[in-house]
């Protein structure tokens, strides 16, 4: 099992609801808090979800592009082999990439290993803290089943993050990846992310046989 | 990335003690017998610095309560093995260096000590040197070069610590061919660092914001790197682009003080003038080189994630500008 976050490009609007409520919930969590120290002056703290905002193209076919960017919980994590204390580990159960801060020295090795920038130091705490893809509500088996998913893809008005599990090839996000070209990030740094991305591009409308037959029989 | 004081100390002075213990085990097969109190103190000055090296090196670890688990991953971290290696080349080293205060140790001792200290220090430079080459995402570094870079400049600055120290001892001979080796050696240093800059160079230039999502729709310009700002508080794997005339400033800094001085001193010790004043100057400013050579190999260094936090150049709009159109300059000529 993979689990993982789709992230459809077209959808999203960079309002970034997503990197609020990760902050929201990770710093109220039981697992990892996010530190504020200076939250009201000091904007630029920890985050474990950030919306880079994009202009693509050249004048006149300018836009702009949203890529909300975590942890990417790759197949071939290159942040935990580096880890000299096994702090950073990937779970076998669900492929999630976490860190056991009570052996984390804070070197910050993993950091650099990572090729996404996407770990951040807490020097507070002394060690490297990041996104844990919200596996402290996916587990509570208290919360309803339509809560245990990740904050931010509970979050996203435009349902433009999808969560689900990689491996299962029937799952809705294997076949939205298989059938929408999703790709990840940086593929030549070899670290096989399981975070996928759906391009921007025009979403092919899907019509059902029944929807053929309905819209016949209404206007026909 | 940001360069702290831990790690320039750690980096910087097991080279240094490495190169020192290196030159020793070559000089105890070379200089006669009754120069072992020169090796002695050479031996003591590498254990010395050894020691800070490895003090500074607990202040890297921002939990060095969580230490007693740093060997858990020696099959894969290089850090583990870094870990392991160093501290069996400063105990041995420890051994070398403190027997002969305590025990009655003759010629012998700093044969068979020096060479297995030597041969300890070597792999303590290697893997520590591994561990920055082996990062892919740290595309500066990723390369031979690094481990080339690290051993040279490492063991060439233990060379002009053992050359301050036999010159201080007025050892002539000594001092002459040990001269000679090192200005072959400062040279192979400055190319070795020229190579580098130049992967230094291509690595900045490589890696923008149209590298960073890998769609047909380029060129990308960010305009938001998702609230943060320099200098990346709490991302110390990224690090602002330094000015270009603080980056050139210091490598001609480098250049003078770990390659002309030194060359310098280097000629006014085979001319025989000043023996003991001028190699402890060379030694010193090889020293300061290697301490702003390794701070712009950290400060300096382009992770792949900069793609996302570039600074890039700003472009001017195409629309938007003082300049009048070129439509708008016809139609006043035809005016």
């Amino acid at each position: 099992m993979q689990l993982t976050i789709i992230t459809d490009l077209n959808k999203c609007v960079g309002c970034k609801s997503c990197q609020v409520s990760c902050k929201e919930h990770n710093t109220a969590g039981a697992f990892g808090p996010v530190p504020d120290t200076d939250p009201y002056r000091d904007p630029d703290g920890m985050w474990w979800n950030r919306i880079v905002g994009m202009e693509t193209g050249e004048y006149p076919n300018a836009g702009v592009l949203y890529l909300p960017k975590a942890c990417m919980h790759c197949y071939d994590a290159p942040c935990v082999p580096v880890c000299p204390t096994g702090a950073s580990y990937k779970r076998q159960d669900n492929g999630v990439v976490l860190v056991d801060y009570d052996s984390c020295i804070g070197c910050q090795l993993c950091m650099w290993a990572c090729p996404y920038g996407v770990r951040e130091f807490d020097e507070e705490h002394g060690v490297v803290k990041k996104c844990t893809m919200c596996v402290d509500r996916l587990e509570d088996e208290s919360l309803p089943d339509y809560e245990r998913q990740p904050a931010c893809v509970q979050s996203c008005p435009t349902h433009a993050r999808t969560f689900g599990d990689l491996d299962d090839p029937e799952s809705t996000v294997s076949q939205l990846v298989a059938q929408r070209q999703g790709f990840g990030l940086l593929p030549e740094l070899g670290a096989r992310p399981a975070v996928h991305y759906l391009p921007r591009r025009p979403a092919p409308v899907v019509i059902d046989e029944n929807d053929v037959l309905r819209v016949m029989e209404e206007r026909y | 990335m940001r360069p702290t004081t831990p790690l320039l100390l750690i980096t910087v002075l097991q080279g240094l003690s490495g190169g020192i213990t290196m030159a020793v085990a070559a000089f105890s097969f070379l200089l006669p017998p009754a120069s072992d109190s020169v090796l002695r103190n050479a031996l003591l000055l590498s254990f010395a610095v050894a020691v800070i090296g490895g003090i500074s090196s607990f202040f890297h670890m921002h939990r060095p309560q969580a230490g007693k688990y740093i060997l858990r991953r020696l099959k894969t971290s290089w850090l583990s093995r870094e870990a392991l290696t160093t501290g069996l080349y400063a105990m041995i080293l420890g051994v070398v260096a403190l027997g002969p205060l305590v025990l009655p140790v003759n010629s012998w001792w700093y044969w068979v000590g020096g060479v297995l200290a030597s041969l300890a220090a070597l792999a303590a430079m290697f893997v520590t040197a591994m561990l920055y080459a082996t990062i892919p995402a740290m595309r500066s570094w990723h390369s031979p070069l690094t481990v080339l870079s690290m051993m040279a400049v490492g063991l060439s600055s233990g060379g002009y610590a053992m050359l301050a120290v036999l010159g201080l001892s007025h050892l002539t001979s000594p001092v002459h061919r040990l001269a000679i080796f090192m200005l072959l050696a400062t040279i192979v240093v400055a190319g070795i660092k020229l190579l580098q800059w130049k992967l230094f160079r291509d690595a900045r230039r490589s890696l923008n914001a149209a590298t960073g999502t890998g769609m047909p729709r380029a060129p990308y310009r960010i305009i938001d790197t998702g609230t943060t700002r320099p200098p990346y508080q709490t991302q110390t794997q990224v690090w602002p682009d330094l000015p270009l005339s603080l980056r050139g400033g210091l490598e001609a800094v480098v250049g003078l003080t770990m390659v002309l001085l030194p060359l310098g001193v280097i000629v006014g010790t085979l001319d025989g003038s000043g023996l003991g004043l001028l190699t402890v100057l060379g030694a010193l400013s090889f020293l300061f080189g290697t301490f702003v050579e390794r701070w712009l190999f950290f400060g300096d260094a382009t992770h792949s994630s900069k793609v996302w936090f570039v600074d890039q150049d700003k472009v001017g709009s195409r629309v938007a500008t003082n300049r009048p159109s070129p439509a708008f300059v016809r139609r006043f000529r035809n005016l």
